[in-house]
């Protein structure tokens, strides 16, 4: 049963039910976020271009991405997603309302999203061509700035051609990854009955009904079984007559067990995770200057070069590796699931590691250079504004000598998550220990090689 | 109640997407120049390759106060202003701003100009403030002669040629030691002294070493290194202690980086000039020159060699301060 072991926290906190189901609360969240995105984009064009002392650069890829891969996606999932401004206007456009359920039908041309795309492989093409760009994006404003905006007018333009959130489902980049990621999270949004929806006739969580819009993430709550593709926005709390939606607390990574959802472009989203986290680790945290020169496209052969590799790293020469790890299993345990299906099955051993890689990344550059977020507070512009009196603060890192244990800390415990998955789905293939523990030895061999290489990058 | 809330939310989305922009740059670009109780003028600092000073000239008008903003823009840059200004507003990291509020009180013309060797191109990082007369703003201030280059031209001195070294050879004087001043200073009261040595105008229109063969004429019984040091302590007795602080302070800002620090001629940019940087800290270059050449020299600058004209950054008393810290580095200080 989907409640076993878990804690309905709308029944516990009968206040954020009333919050969650009240329809100002994500307006009210989105415009809030609206303004720092704009300030963000405008601070990017308009501001200094020195990063170090722009709102954009600071906001965008300090604050909120430490907010982002450090405390929202682990402990809650995607409820970014439900404050996400990107798709705000979008929204707000096809349902030509803000806050009200506005009667009537969506306003968009009501195209039909190809079939072929109904998956994560654009997102992880979408992030792959943002991430080959990363070192130029993160560090010079207006091109962070034009990023975010051709973001925001994608997902206009999407809204006007198809219905719902076919940006964030199918397209948007951040979302694919946060999907992915929060299959570990803490948090779901399911029903408590099932059966009951599958009785229900109406359906209104999908078709809508005068207190809210029909699943935007074109989702049907009744058959959710994991995070991946729910944003969270809570229309189906608003609009279900039954009273049947429950916001879950739960084990980490619940989601990873869910067998028959495994899907090879979410396996290979897994790959790119974790192959980015290891390329930026040595990129940005190696000791090969040329490397980030090349990154930095100091010239385009060099950028091109780079480039090539990143994309085969992560294409083709991690999953590769797996692929080999997988017939290593097959080999040793002389099973006859299909190698499509096993590699895919294993593939999501590498999730936690993933995540896991990517918050220590993280600590190594939050930490060192939060300080600048005070100063750009008070002149986000870099114009020598003092808004709030912080602009003089001094670039202060914090806890340098704490983030080697934190980073030791984090990877030492995304290993151990991998590790345990890797043997539950191998017990999910063979049902016996001692085969399962043996197929577990090859993914296990894999993912301590990568541990290793994250703890000698941070660690020098 | 309904449409009320609509039309917040409307009202607020449009205060964020139109609102935020409007009222930053509105304040920036207008509101706050309009209530500054000085005229702001915004400079952005870039290395030369990327385009130096954005704007590099700007006019502004005598006797109203003017506060000008520098902001880097990519690198750490240094910022200062002349000549004569003693403006000295230091480093400025990228995407700070510095400013000052100066009021000129006559028209002419000032050079704000980068102290950090910044990129390959520093020493092109400067811009110009044209200080012009509200009542006659046609008036430009008459360039202002400079006697000590014009006496040099007449005299038929090229002070773009090689100057301090053995021209045919390319070769400088090689001394058994260093001239010592402090050793010249002991010996100079045992010597007859021709009154030509203690003619500053003379001293400054000939070089050391002519010093030395006109010691030799009057004390035949000296040895030649002993002349040296005598030269060397009176080429260096009339600089006071402020005057050379001073003057090294601004060699380690604008020389130091081709030169050396010590004057050696091996600074980190040495390697990037079309010319390799002359060494002052080597006696054998230095006592075949004269002071108003390496006066001449800074204030021009070098054709074809790289070394920047100073002229617009220096007054005539700073550069006069500058060459007599030259003399200080190839001789012990008395």
């Amino acid at each position: 049963m989907l409640t076993d072991g878990r804690i309905n926290l709308l029944e516990r906190a009968p206040l954020l039910k009333r919050v969650l189901k009240a329809r100002a609360f994500q307006p009210v969240v989105m415009l809030l976020t609206l303004f720092v995105f704009t300030l963000a984009i405008l601070t990017g064009i308009a501001g200094t271009p020195a990063g170090s002392r722009n709102f954009g650069i600071i906001f965008v890829w300090i604050v909120w991405w430490a907010l982002l891969i450090v405390v929202l996606v682990p402990f809650f999932g995607r409820l970014w997603c439900t404050v996400c401004p990107i798709p705000a206007p979008g929204e707000w456009l096809q349902r030509r309302a803000i806050v009200q359920r506005r009667p009537g039908k969506l306003w968009t041309r009501g195209l039909r999203w190809p079939h072929r795309l109904k998956n994560m492989w654009l997102q992880n093409i979408g992030f792959l061509g943002v991430a080959v760009f990363s070192t130029i994006i993160l560090t010079r404003p207006s091109v962070t700035a034009w990023l975010l905006l051709s973001f925001l007018l994608v997902g206009v333009v999407l809204s006007a051609l198809y219905k719902n959130r076919v940006f964030c489902r199918y397209v948007c980049p951040v979302g694919g990854f946060i999907g992915l990621y929060s299959l570990l999270s803490p948090v779901e949004l399911r029903v408590a009955d099932p059966d009951a929806c599958a009785d229900h006739k109406t359906k209104d969580c999908i078709t809508g009904n005068e207190y809210g819009y029909g699943c935007p993430w074109m989702v049907f709550p009744g058959s959710l079984t994991r995070n991946a593709y729910c944003g969270m926005c809570f229309e189906c709390l608003k609009t279900c007559p039954k009273n049947n939606i429950v916001l879950n607390l739960r084990p980490f990574g619940s989601d990873l067990m869910v067998a028959k959802e495994r899907r090879l472009d979410e396996a290979y989203k897994a790959f790119i995770m974790l192959g980015c986290a290891l390329l930026y680790s040595a990129v940005l945290l190696g000791p090969w200057g040329w490397l980030k020169s090349w990154a930095n496209m100091d010239t385009l052969p060099h950028w091109a070069l780079y480039a090539t590799g990143f994309v085969t790293f992560n294409l083709v020469l991690l999953p590769g590796l797996f692929g080999l790890v997988v017939w290593l299993i097959r080999r040793v345990t002389r099973q006859q699931h299909p190698f499509h299906q096993m590699f895919v099955d294993y593939a999501y051993t590498l999730i936690p590691l993933g995540l896991a890689a990517w918050i220590a990344f993280s600590f190594g550059f939050v930490l060192v250079n939060g300080s600048y977020a005070l100063a750009v507070l008070s002149d986000p512009f870099g114009w020598g504004w003092n808004l709030f009196g912080t602009a003089g603060t001094p670039w202060t890192p914090l806890g340098t000598s704490l983030i080697p244990f934190l980073q030791v800390g984090v990877l030492t415990a995304g290993l151990l998550f991998a590790l345990n998955t890797a043997y539950k789905i191998a017990r999910q293939q063979v049902v016996n220990h001692r085969p399962a523990f043996l197929a577990t030895l090859p993914v296990a061999g894999f993912v301590v090689v990568v541990t290793l290489g994250f703890l000698r990058l941070y660690l020098g | 109640m309904k449409n009320r809330t609509e039309l917040l939310a409307l009202f607020t989305v449009g205060l964020i997407l139109l609102g935020v922009p409007v009222a930053a740059l509105g304040y920036q670009h207008w509101l706050r120049p309009a209530t500054a109780h000085a005229r702001i003028i915004d400079i952005e600092a870039r290395i030369p390759e990327d385009g130096g000073f954005g704007p590099d000239a700007v006019t502004v008008p005598m006797g109203e106060p003017v506060t000008l903003r520098f902001a880097s823009m990519d690198v750490t840059h240094g910022i200062a202003i002349g000549p004569g200004l003693d403006i000295d507003l230091g480093h400025v990291d990228p995407g700070k701003v510095e400013e000052i509020t100066l009021t000129f009180d006559q028209p002419g013309t000032y050079t704000y100009y980068c102290t950090t060797w910044c990129s390959p191109d520093h020493w092109r990082m400067r811009g110009t403030i044209q200080v012009i007369d509200p009542d006659n703003p046609a008036f430009v201030l008459p360039a202002q002669s400079d006697l000590v280059i014009e006496r040099l031209i007449q005299e038929g001195v090229d002070i773009d040629a090689v100057h301090g070294a053995d021209q045919e050879h390319g070769e400088t004087l090689a001394f058994a030691r260093p001239p010592s001043a402090e050793q010249g200073a002991a010996l100079v009261d045992t010597l007859v002294i021709p009154t030509e040595l203690t003619d500053r105008e003379w001293g400054r229109s000939h070089t050391p070493m002519q010093a030395v063969e006109l010691l030799a004429a009057h004390n035949p019984q000296s040895t030649e290194a002993d002349l040296r040091d005598v030269a060397a302590y009176l080429w260096t007795q009339d600089a006071s202690l402020e005057t050379l602080l001073e003057a090294e302070a601004l060699y380690n800002q604008n020389c130091a980086a081709c030169h050396g620090q010590y004057g050696g001629g091996d600074g980190p940019a040495a390697d990037t000039t079309a010319e390799k940087p002359v060494a002052f800290a080597d006696p054998g270059y230095m006592f075949e020159m004269r002071s108003d050449v390496l006066y001449a020299k800074i204030r021009r600058g070098g054709m074809g060699t790289d070394m920047p004209n100073f002229g617009t950054l220096f007054t005539q008393e700073e550069t006069w301060a500058l060459v007599e810290y030259l003399w200080t580095l190839p001789v012990a200080a008395p």
